[in-house]
This record gives structure tokens, sequence and C-alpha cells, in this order.
């Protein structure tokens, strides 16, 4: 049938079949790329909102047949041009709105849309406006910022500072600038692998396993083949025989080699079975319904419990081997090895036993617990659990891989391009320089974008059919078949004297990895090493095993780990702290780290080898408590006019990292551009997060050059140099300081050849602000110098390197405090407050860092009350979908919530700077935790603390 | 790709019936909220679908001479909350039909699809439920009115025909002048789409005390439903904590609440127990009455 419309003000035609869903239509046959689909059409995410007639609408519940006759309008509405977007969106931009981006456009429309009807609209309606919009990465307060921005705008008049600036002494670093990337992201321009795929490209489709544990005992493809369009189908019988750990980690990895493109043996519901290559989803899709599978069902393993049971099932039972430190029992351990399992091979040991279910362990400690123990007045001992939680970015996981050049070509929604490439090139048994990995702009990564879950098996369609190749995840398959963050029994021991001294700290971390060994001893480990150095305490012991087990996969998810370690630990010291009757502000400030300690406790916390000691030269805890303190009042008893609503205060203070010293690189170069501009080549992959920006600001700061003169390419495996990837909190200070460095060197290189110009000496010299070397005779701007180089008798196009590698721990603090109202008739805990104060040194893009930092408290807060992958007797996940799910949104923020710094100038960091979001997921799980105590009387030792169990606690129920 | 085979835009109420009539795989489609997330699960009762969008007369929200509250069946979320009649008569419609999702799905989403696709958690369904709502439906045989009492027959199924249209939501002045209403959904979350428990109440006093109470529930059996033994309880009773205290203790013998992964039956009726005395103390004060 033929519809005609108006699009973006424009008539348009089209030819269209009935079923034709109107975002793919507008989003495929329109190229209108911001119309996306994020949850498989069931409403949660709200990237698919368009204004029909003026009014908003979810694309994917309109037919296309259903646009006929109307006025559609898309962001493209709302753009100036291609390089400006319009104010709306430069107000969102600046007010560090935009992040990954992904959802900016549908934003922009729906604020479009309000402001169209009421210029000056309130809080509670701007809330209500973005009530069907998903994002996990700012914490929705910048929209309020944004919508004062635009009203400014409009009014021709200034608007506030968005945040706050620290650095005097700096041009951009530390001062709030609108993000490079945002325009584009905005503009709703292509930038990520679904706006790269051409038409022409085969669908990648997934069959799934419907049991947790089983062997394949037949599969039968020949119906699958006969399916037209249907090129080939994958499956354990004809794939590379590689075994690989899906995790994006520096190799050798800590991780085991347990799984291959496909397996015999399939090991959570939702575990790969077969890849079906076709022309079209249709062709995938009803392919995958006439492959015959026959299993061989096992009793599944579900819990820590489960795997820990003398008669458990094996869920790795095939044999081990070790490329170093193999255990002289390996032998005896390999003797009842089911070779249909495949071989677990690790690259050293990392404690495991997979005849015990026991992925990884390790254990630790400095002192003596005994003596640490005999000197306390009082001993406590508490276990804390915490739960599955998925990462749930906007985008869901999606690749996109095509030949060039007799060579494979990756697009990639990743945190690790080097990881992906080395791994890609392995199962493909390829050499490196035969794959390169274009990292795209990712929607949402928060750590489950460092493994590689798509990748091998796109690539290897690719390379056998010579067609480009795309798959892009459903939602459901993002829920089973993704990483998520691992479900832990942390159980903490501390002994005090009287007065509050710890005199002894022991932490033992039972964690559950699933049915592979992906980050599975560094993400339990890191719930121990980020945090048990905040507290200075002479005996220290801690122990963390590891099982293996048939839930959907856990792996890397924004705090790694620290976050259950910190529920646990921070709330046994404020359950310590009502033990001894010293307030908890007391114990904290008489145990907790400060400026000039020497952390002895890091050399034993090392990632799977010896660590170092720590000195720590900045901490910003002093302050943040302080701040934290001044805002919250918690001497205060907050009083309530319901008598069924009892009002809790409650804090704890936090540490992350700033990457991994000693074991991640990150390298950049620096050019000199013809006219004097600047190109940075950068490895640094940004996730969304403003690394790219900040490697901007370090090369402008360096340079003495307008911002607007600096571009940044990153992430790309040929045109950039390497960099270990996105993760462990590294992009500002590893990537950071590679840029810096690269660029002090340029500055270097620039200054000798001007010295050579004006036959000065390069000390003479200085580059001033735009761009122009000064201190000799004449002053030279960059651009005669670029020219100069590129001429007849020039040396060559000037550029610099660095590289940055380092042993020292730069460590990031904060404190976050938090009131909560619960009702004790249902349950019911509503954050009323919550302040992060936060040390990140000197925060590089402040505006975007507030959001990071709000965007991981309310991740934090969600983990805490809400979020839960609940699994059924036989493990199939029973909540997989976004509403299902229900990770919180703009209405479930906290009513008062703010982010502030505490500013501290790092001397290791780039400028002073340190990392700031990861840390961010740390506080909310002890802090509400010790608030509802402070309300209620009673200790919630589980995630989520629902309604269910405080009233069960409180004996109601 | 929806799973369609035909996509009929109905041009008339009486083109619409006769399409729904013709072929017994056919289906209704208004705000599309619903029928599209079936299909875009992949559900196969939905291939040949009868569209209404384009009848306007749907749409129409007034109020008759007689003092019917006319609701349309194709009305919006947003054009029956934000309408005067329904904000001044029947406000507690449009406080149910406020459901988050955003605006991108209230404009969208339809109370007569809301009723008619049978969900037990239907929001709208407390408040028609009280309101004791008629339903107005063409057929091929001509036009019949049905109460929403009765209309919900099992879990997601209603005592639609084949040719079946509802064409609009009809409330008598005897059921809701005189009325205080109130609705409550208990969400384990503010950005939830789906209740734990939707309660609603209307009370009618009589003097100081309650003349009457309806009281109905979602997610608290396999349809949703009204509370006799509750309602019974009430009757001639005063505005005290003792009566909320009996309503809540009778509501038990009402309900069927079950185990699920969102919530124990013991903790659902707890919240029923404790949702009775909310909403109908508020429903009670709506109606001017004072504890």
């Amino acid at each position: 049938m033929k519809i005609i419309f108006t699009l973006n003000g424009v008539s348009r035609e089209a030819e269209i079949v009935p079923g034709m869903n109107a975002q793919v239509f507008l989003q495929q046959t329109m190229h209108i790329p911001s119309v996306r689909n994020g949850d498989d059409g069931t409403g949660f995410i709200g990237n698919d909102v368009i204004l029909v007639d003026g009014s908003p609408r979810s694309a994917q519940r309109l037919m296309a047949a259903q646009l006929d006759g109307r006025d559609i309008r898309t962001i493209e509405s709302l753009n100036r041009d291609m390089i400006r977007p319009g104010r709306l969106q430069q107000a969102l931009i600046a007010a560090g709105a935009v992040q990954d981006g992904y959802n900016a456009p549908a934003a922009a429309l729906l604020l479009h849309e309000l402001l169209s009807r009421n210029a000056a609209p309130s809080r509670e309606e701007i809330t209500d406006a973005l009530s069907g919009l998903f994002v996990r990465d700012c914490g929705y307060e910048p929209y309020y910022k944004a919508v004062e921005i635009y009203k400014a705008m409009v009014q021709g008049g200034k608007y506030d500072d968005v945040a706050p600036s620290f650095r005097d002494d700096l041009r951009v670093v530390g001062t709030p600038v609108p993000k490079i990337d945002g325009p584009w992201l905005a503009a709703g321009q292509r930038a990520y692998v679904e706006d790269r795929v051409a038409p022409d490209a085969l669908m990648v489709r997934m069959l799934r396993s419907p049991h947790a544990h089983a062997y394949i005992t037949s599969i039968d493809t020949s119906e699958a083949e006969k399916v037209p369009g249907v090129h080939m189908i994958v499956t354990h019988e004809n794939c590379p025989n590689e075994s690989f750990t899906q995790a994006g980690q520096g190799f050798p990895e800590p991780s085991p080699y347990d799984r291959r493109m496909f397996d015999k043996k399939v090991r959570h519901v939702g575990d790969r079975v077969a890849a079906v290559v076709a022309e079209t989803e249709e062709a995938a899709r009803e392919a995958l319904a006439r492959i015959k599978v026959e299993y061989d069902v096992l009793a599944p393993v579900l819990s820590i419990d489960d795997a820990e049971r003398e008669d458990a099932p094996l869920v790795q039972a095939g044999p081990m081997e070790y490329v170093v430190g193999a255990p002289e029992n390996l032998d005896e351990l390999n003797r009842d090895a089911d070779p249909r399992d495949g071989t677990v091979t690790y690259q050293f040991p990392i404690g495991a036993n997979t005849r015990k279910n026991i992925a990884a362990s390790i254990s630790g400690g400095i002192g003596d617990m005994e003596k640490g123990f005999a000197e306390a007045d009082v001993i406590i001992e508490r276990t804390y659990d915490s739960c599955q939680i998925h990462c749930t970015p906007p985008e869901t996981h999606v690749v996109y891989t095509r030949m060039d050049a007799g060579r494979v070509v990756v697009h990639s929604a990743t945190q690790v391009p080097w990881h992906v490439r080395r791994l890609v090139a392995k199962v493909l048994g390829l050499p490196q320089n035969r794959v390169r990995v274009i990292k795209e702009r990712v929607g949402g990564g928060y750590g489950s974008k460092q493994d590689i879950l798509l990748e091998d098996v796109c690539a290897y369609a690719t390379l056998k059919t010579g067609r480009p190749v795309y798959s892009h995840y459903t939602r459901e398959e993002e829920f089973l078949a993704c990483s998520s963050r691992h479900p832990m029994r942390v159980t903490v021991k501390l002994g005090a004297r009287k007065d509050g001294t710890l005199t002894a700290v022991e932490m033992h971390n039972k964690a559950n990895t699933g049915p592979f060994g992906n980050h599975c001893l560094t993400v339990p480990m890191n719930a121990c090493s980020k945090s048990l150095p905040l507290f200075l305490c002479d005996n220290v012991a801690f122990s963390v095993t590891v099982y293996y087990s048939n839930i959907p996969p856990t792996g890397a998810y924004q705090g790694y780990g620290a976050p259950q370690g910190s529920f646990g630990l921070q709330l046994a010291v404020a359950e310590l702290a009502r033990e001894l009757g010293v307030p908890h502000m007391e114990i904290i400030e008489r145990n907790r780290v400060r400026e000039g300690s020497r952390l002895e406790l890091m050399r034993i916390l090392g990632e799977g080898r010896e660590g170092v000691a720590a000195d720590i030269k900045s901490c910003g805890l002093e302050g943040a408590l302080k701040r934290g303190n001044e805002l919250l009042k918690l001497d205060e008893k907050g009083e309530s006019s319901d008598p069924d609503v009892k009002i809790g205060k409650g804090f704890a203070i936090i540490q992350q990292g700033s990457g991994l010293p000693g074991l991640d690189q990150a390298n950049g170069r620096v050019n000199l551009c013809s006219d004097g501009t600047i190109l940075v080549q950068q490895g640094g992959a940004d996730i969304g997060t403003g690394l790219d920006t900040v490697m901007a600001k370090m090369a402008a700061e360096a340079l003495n050059v307008p911002l607007e003169n600096v571009t940044v390419i990153s992430g790309d495996t040929d045109m950039t140099p390497f960099d270990t990837g996105a993760y462990a909190s590294s992009g500002t200070y590893f990537s950071g300081s590679a840029a810096l460095l690269a660029a002090q060197d340029l500055r270097k290189n620039i200054l000798e050849t001007a010295a050579k110009m004006l036959g000065v000496e390069p000390e003479d010299l200085d580059i001033d602000y735009p761009g122009v070397v000064t201190g000799g005779k004449e002053e030279l701007p960059l651009t005669k110098i670029a020219h100069h180089c590129e001429s007849g008798e020039g040396p060559g196009p000037l550029s610099g390197k660095g590289c940055f590698v380092t042993e020292h721990h730069a460590i990031p603090y904060g404190a976050h405090f938090a009131q909560v109202t619960v009702n004790t008739r249902t349950g019911e805990v509503k954050v009323q407050k919550y302040y992060a104060l936060q040390d990140c040194g000197t925060p590089v893009n402040p505006e975007l860092a507030e959001g990071q930092i709000l965007g991981g408290a309310l991740k934090s807060i969600g983990h805490s009350l809400w979020e839960e992958m609940i699994l059924d007797e036989k493990g199939a996940l029973v909540n997989p979908s976004m509403h299902e799910y229900c990770p919180p949104a703009i209405l479930d923020k906290p009513e008062d919530f703010r982010a502030e710094f505490i500013f501290t100038d790092d001397p290791y960091g780039p400028y002073g700077a340190k990392s700031v979001s990861e840390i961010a997921t740390n506080g909310a799980s002890p802090a509400l935790a010790a608030a509802i105590h402070d309300a209620t009387g009673v200790w919630i030792r589980q995630w989520p603390f629902t309604p269910e169990r405080i009233l069960k606690a409180l004996g109601t129920i | 790709m929806f799973p369609i085979e035909k996509h009929h835009m109905a041009t008339s109420i009486e083109d619409a019936v006769r399409a729904l009539a013709e072929d017994e795989t056919s289906q209704v489609i208004a705000g599309g909220t619903d029928v599209l997330i079936r299909l875009h699960e992949g559900h196969g009762d939905y291939r040949n679908l009868v569209d209404i969008n384009k009848l306007d007369e749907l749409r129409e929200i007034r109020m008759d001479e007689e003092g019917n509250v006319l609701i349309g069946a194709l009305a919006s979320f947003t054009e029956i909350l934000e309408h005067d009649v329904i904000r001044k008569h029947v406000p507690v419609i449009g406080e149910s039909v406020n459901t988050v999702g955003g605006p991108q799905v209230r404009n969208r989403g339809t109370m007569g699809g809301n009723i008619c696709n049978g969900a037990v958690s239907a929001d709208s369904a407390c408040a028609a439920l009280v309101h004791e709502v008629d339903l107005v439906i063409q057929s091929p045989e001509g036009e019949r009115v049905e109460s929403i009492i009765g209309f919900h027959t099992g879990p997601g199924r209603v005592s639609l025909k084949q040719g079946d249209l509802l064409k609009h939501f009809r409330v008598r002045p005897g059921n809701y002048k005189g009325f205080g209403a109130s609705y409550y959904k208990y969400a384990m979350r503010e950005a939830m789409d789906i209740a734990t428990i939707g309660c609603a109440a209307a009370v009618k006093l009589n003097g100081e005390k309650i003349g009457e109470l309806r009281l109905a529930y979602t997610v608290s059996a396999p349809t949703p439903i009204r509370c006799a033994g509750a309602e019974e309880v009430a009757k001639g009773k005063p505005l005290t904590q003792e009566t909320l205290a009996e309503i809540a203790k009778a509501v038990e013998a009402d309900v069927r609440p079950r185990t699920s992964w969102r919530a124990s039956m013991e903790f659902r009726l707890h919240v029923i127990r404790t949702l009775a005395q909310r909403v109908t103390r508020q429903a009670a004060e709506r109606a001017g009455g004072t504890f």
C-alpha cells in the first residue's frame, strides 16, 4: 500500500507492506538513524519517540500505515545544520545531559514538545515529559539544568554556570565546556554501530538454550538450511575449535579460557546453541525455528549453596590445563574429566578447582589476626548478600563486520577495541594485522561492553561468506546472555576497642560467577581491594572463593565488585558503631585512610599478581565527610507528620582506583595539521564518559590552543595506538595521561622546530594562547610552523607521542549521604535526599562528571532497593524485559539529588585528575541500609531492600 | 516487521463492525500500545487488524443531556485525564489512567483498549468498577449495553464477541453523583508500569455514616474485582478507624491473591488490607466525611 505523509516538513510518499513497523520504516527506509529500538517495542526506553501531528508517540507502537496523512517530526526538525544543532540540543550538551548520547535526540524531542506548549515548565512538568525515557548515565538531573539554559538562551540572557570550575590556572581542564562529540550525537547524526550497516548486510540470529545445564546430544540443521536466504548455520560441530574467555582483559588474562564459539554443553538458559546467518531477520528467525536439537538435561547449579554441595553437578567438568604454574596433582584432578565439556585453560594459577565448581580463589592478609581479635573489646560478625544485577545499557550489544581489502573490519560498541582485535584474530585464526576494530559511539557500556559477546560469530560469518554481517541483541538476549553483577555473600568480622579503634578486620567473600570464568577472580577480589584499604588497621585478612553455576553470565559492571564489598564492610562498621554506642561518624573518623597514609595492604591486593604498597598523596575524605554532614545533619532526627512514616539518615565512605597500575597501558599521538590545528590519535575508548573531551582538553591545555582546534580520533585499532581499554576507571588517568604526554612531546617538537626557524634556543620559546610561539624576534603562529614543516624545505609534519604506564595509585575517594522515608505499614522506601561528595582530584569535565556521579548513584540506588534478576527453579530468568526488571527512571530519582566535588590535586594524575564515575556505585547500598536502620531499627542485609523484606524484618508480615 | 497479513483502516463504525464480523481472525487495534507489544513478541492472534484510529467520533468525551458522562473508546489517556468533564465528575477515572510510560504512551493508549484487553492489572478497571460504568457496544445485530460488572470473564478474557466494537463508556449520574472516589496504584516503583495491587473506592455518605462503599481491586484475583463482603460490612458504619479495620479484615474473604515472583501472597494480602483502609478513607474524605 502507498502512504503519503510529511517528514520534517518534506512531503513523502512510500510503498509499504501492512506489517511494517513505523520505527523500522523511519530508521531504515526513511534513513532517520535516531529513531531507535531499545526495548523490542515494550516501551520503556523511549528512544523511538517521534512527533505525530506535534504530539510525542512511540514509533515502535505505530505501524507505518498509520503515518498516512500525518505530520511526522524527528530530531532533524530541530537542527540548524549538522555542525550546529538547535538551541535545545545545545542546552542539553552544555548541561552535561548528552553523555552516551544514544537517547539524546529522544530527550530533545520530548522537551521540545513540552516547551512548545509551556515556555516555563515546572520541575514536575519536566519530570512528566521525560517519564517515558530511560537513561542510565546521568541521573536525570542535567535535564532540568538544560531547560534552564534553554530558557536563558531563548531570552538572550546568560545562564548560570552549569557546574563549578576548579582550576583558575588552567583554560579548559577543570571547567565546564560543551562535550566535543555532543553536537553530532544530539543532532542525530550517524554515530553508533547500527548506523553503519550496509543494506546488503546479512543478519545473525542465535539459537539459545532453553536449559540451564545440558549436553547437546544431537543437532540437525538440515531443514533450517533449506530456508531461502540462509547462508550458513554455525554450531559446535562446525565452529572454530578455539577456546577463549569473553572477558576483555589484559593478556595474559586472570580469567580461564573455558568456552568456545559454540560448545557441546550449554551452561545457562540462553547459552549459544547455533547461529543462523541469513539475508533477512525473518529468514534467520524462520531457520532458528527449524533447527532440531536434542539435549541430555542435567541438574542445574543455581546458587553458591548448590555449587558447594558435596555431590554438586560440575558446571565445567572438562580437563584443566595451565600455560604456567600447573599444580602438581593436575593429572589426578583431571582423571574423571569429561571431554564433552572442553578443556579449561589457565594462563596462570588463579586458585581454581573445577572439580569442586571453584572458578577461582585467593586469600591473604597482613598482621596477626589472633592478636587483633584478642585486643578487641567487641567483636561482631555479619553476613551480607547481594543479588544479580543487570547493566541495562540503552543500546543492547551490537556488532557489524565486513571485509575490506582482504581484512576483517569489526564495528563494535566496545570498551576494549584491542582486546576485541586480539580475541577475534585468535578465534578466526588470523594474525592481528588482518583484523581492524573500530569502536563506534557506545550507547552505554557500564562494564557489559568489556566482554566479547557477538564479535567472534559475526567476524567468522563475514570471513566465511565475504558479506557484511550485522547482529544486534534483542532486549531479552541482553538479559539472558550478557554480563551482570556477581551475586556475592560477604561475611565481615570486626574487632574494635571501646573507643571504636579497629583492631582486626576480616572479610570473606563467596561469589557466584555463573557459567563462565570471565572476570571470576578479579571482580570478587575487587570487593575486598576497593573496600578494605579505606580503613587503617594493622590486622587484616581476606578470602575470596568463586563458584561456577548455571545462572546467567556475570562479568564486569561499574564498580566491579566494589559495590558488594562496600555494602558488606561499610554496613558492618555502621553495625559495629551501634554495638559500641559510638557515633558512626566517630568510628569512621577514627579509622579512615587520610592523606599521607601508606597502605601496605595494597601489596597483597594485586589483580592475580603481587601488588605494590600505596602512598596516599591525595584524599578528599575529610572534606567529603564534613560537607555531607553539613548538608544532611546526621545528628538531627527527621520528623514525619505521618505516624506510619519514619525518617532515617545514613552515610558511607567509598573509594575506587584509577586504572590498574603496573598492568594497564595507554598511548597517544598528537599531530600538528597543515593549518596549525591539532589531531589527537588516541587508543582510549570513549563509551559516553567524555573521554574524547578529556583527551582534547589535555592537548588544548598543553599546547595552549583553543579546544575547537583539537579533533580526537580514538578507539580504532588501525588509526590509533594501543590502549588497554575503558575499564577499571582508567580513562582519565591512563588515556588522559597518554594524551597529555603526547601533547607535551609535540610541544617540545614544535619549540625545537620554531627555534631553528627563528635561530634561537628552544628554551627561550613558549607557546602562548591561541597557539602562537613567542619569545623569538617575531611571533610564530602554529599555522606558519605547520606550513614550513610541510614545505619543500621542511622537516615533515610534526607530531608527538606519549606512552603512559605507572606504578602509582591515584585513588578517588568519596562519601555518600542519604535520607530515606520508610512507610512501616507498606514497607515503601523513598529516597528523599541523596548527596554524593566525591574527590576525583581535578574534575576535568565538571558538568559531565557530576552527571556520571549521579548516574552511578542512581544505578546503585536501583540495585539496593529494586533491581534483581530473578530465576525460576530451572534457572530461567523470569523478568527478562525492561518493564519487568525495571531499573530506576526519572520518577524514582531522589527528590533532592546532588553531586559535589571535594577538590584535591593528585600529583600522579594528569593536571591532578583521578577517576570519577565507577566509584559512584559504591555508596548507595550501605548508606541506604544505614538510613533504613536509623528510621526503623532493622538492618537489611540482603539486596534488594524490598518492602516485603522490610515488613518481614519489622515483624509486620 | 509485524506479523500482520491484513490491516484494514475502518472508515466508519459500521465498516469496522462489518470487517470484524466478516472474519473471525480479525482484531481491533485502537491505540496499539497493547496489540503492537504482542505483535513485537511475535504473537500470532493479531494477523488481521481492523484499525479504528480514524473514527474520530469514538474519541469524544462529553456529558449528555441526561447527565451521563460519556468516554469514547478511542479517547487517549491524556485526553481523559485532561478533560474538564472527567476532572469535575469522575476524577478517579482520570487519576487511574495517568499511568507511567510517559506522554508518548499516554497520548496513544486508550481506556477502551485497557478494559477490552482484559488485563488483570488494567489501571482503569478499578475506577470503572466503582463507577459501575456501562459499555456501549455496537455489533452487526445493533447496539447493546453491558455493565463493567461481570464484563471481565477470566484472565485476559472479556464478554466481547466477534463483530463487537466498544463505542464508548457511559457513567450514569447515579453512579457518580454524591460519591467521593479514590484510586491507589501500589507498584514496587514509581517507574513500574504494572501495578502490584491497584485499589479504588467510592463512598457515598449517609450523614456521618457510610451509606455505600464500592471497593475494587486489580491483581488481587484472576480478574479485576469488586469486594461484596467488605462493602456489606461498611454499610451504615461510622467514619472511624475501627470501621476501616473491619473493612480491611472483611476484604480478605473477597480477594484471591497469589504468589508470584513480584510478591508473595502474604505480602499482597497485607497490601490489600492496608490499601482498603487508605483508599476507603480518602474516598470518604473526598465525599466530605471526616474521621
